[in-house]
């Protein structure tokens, strides 16, 4: 009898969440293919290893883009895997709960499900991550207040406010911590005539990447292909450069939870300022968003203490609990 | 012959009135506990969604306590 599985297929990392054991796995969302059999070589780290440095017959791609699926087999073929690293076989067809953004359109959604099915599972039900987020993040849901979530993740950012158990207001774009990395490659190749690869990207990101000046605001030396020469160079980048790079969709992530808190209800309003919003998912973790929103929205902003994780542990308590959880299923609500 | 045409229109406008009441009856208790099935289902799913029942699922994964309120 297989164990039922609750996986947050993000644009990112993949997660999955076993009944009973917790989280069993965590992994980039990445997969290489050999692209004349179509054979699948490697996944998860292995493959994000090989992404930008692989021979021409090789393609380490991430199969889904701003939360969707960009290609359909690959991405089957990705949750096939997953499900049976985790123990899953022939014989054994569990359930699983999968998180996807709240703004999936129906044809998206219908290829999620489509694809778990087909990978071996024998229900797949979906969960918003928001929804998923606030459980995971441990906030008091089942009362009467108001819960603000800001999920930002690789390819989305999702602010929802969540009361007694269900969405009360919601707004998502498709603008995450990738456009993030896309924004600093854009800059580098305008500023410096410097090509990088999104890996070095993501690395300055993380390294000095800021949405508010700071304390610990720094320089990094970075090497990439020099676009007139075609040698490697190598530039220095300060953080308010990045800082000035980045500054697009940072803004449209803020401009977004502005959105979100003008929907929500007066009543609701008010409990953010006492309690705040919460933020989670990886994108998060830019060094100064919270303060940036906090500052634009004068409303508190707090960090969960697991960023990464919070959204496939709410999916996984739905699975724990799947007959009383089962009406915050996208499908039961439609 | 009267008295035979009264007794069968009394018994047949009391049966229609029983199976009437018989009807309504049955349509309010079930309405009833379709109520009350809407009530156990919204109870369960908060109760789901309490800290208590989080404890296993979340908590084992988090061992930060829940955030202040």
């Amino acid at each position: 009898m297989a164990r039922d599985l609750a996986i947050d297929l993000g644009t990112a990392n993949t997660l999955v969440y076993m009944k009973g054991r917790g989280i069993v796995l965590n992994e980039p969302s990445v997969i290489a293919v050999n692209r004349q059999s179509g054979e699948v070589l490697a996944t998860g780290h292995e493959a994000w290893d090989m992404i930008g440095r692989t021979p021409s017959y090789i393609v380490a791609v991430r199969p889904l883009r701003g939360g969707a699926i960009t290609d359909f087999d690959i991405t089957e073929r990705m949750i096939r895997l997953l499900l049976q690293r985790v123990g899953v076989s022939r014989f054994t067809r569990p359930k699983v709960v999968i998180c996807v953004p709240s703004a999936i359109t129906e044809v998206e959604r219908r290829a999620v499900t489509d694809a778990t099915r087909r990978a071996g599972a024998s229900d797949a039900q979906l969960i918003e991550q928001p929804m998923a987020a606030a459980i995971g993040a441990n906030l008091p849901i089942d009362e009467p207040v108001g819960n603000m979530v800001i999920d930002i993740g690789g390819g989305t950012t999702e602010t929802a406010v969540i009361s007694l158990g269900g969405v009360v207001a919601l707004e998502a774009i498709r603008v995450g911590s990738f456009d993030i990395d896309a924004a600093i490659q854009n800059y580098v190749r305008r500023e410096h005539g410097v090509a990088i690869g999104e890996r070095t990207a993501e690395e300055i990101k993380i390294q000095i990447g800021s949405a508010e000046p700071g304390p610990d605001d720094r320089s990094a030396d970075i090497r990439g292909r020099d676009l007139v020469t075609g040698l490697p160079k190598t530039v220095r980048l300060t953080a308010e450069e990045v800082r000035f790079a980045i500054d697009e969709p940072v803004a449209a992530m803020v401009l977004s939870v502005k959105r979100c808190l003008a929907k929500a209800p007066p009543e609701l309003a008010q409990d953010f300022l006492a309690r705040g919003m919460y933020l989670v998912g990886g994108g998060g973790m830019l060094r100064g968003l919270a303060q940036r929103i906090q500052r634009e929205t004068q409303v508190p902003v707090k960090m969960s203490p697991q960023p990464l994780e919070a959204v496939v542990l709410g999916a996984g308590h739905c699975i724990e609990n799947y007959q009383a959880l089962r009406g915050m299923f996208m499908g039961a609500r439609r | 012959m009267i008295a035979m045409s009264f007794i069968t229109s009394f018994f047949t406008f009391m049966a229609v009135v029983s199976g009437g009441t018989l009807l309504v009856l049955v349509y309010l208790d079930n309405r009833k506990s379709r109520i009350d099935d809407g009530i156990a289902q919204f109870r369960r799913h908060i109760d789901a969604l309490s800290p208590e029942a989080r404890r296993n699922s979340v908590h084992h994964n988090n061992s930060d306590d829940r955030w202040s309120r």
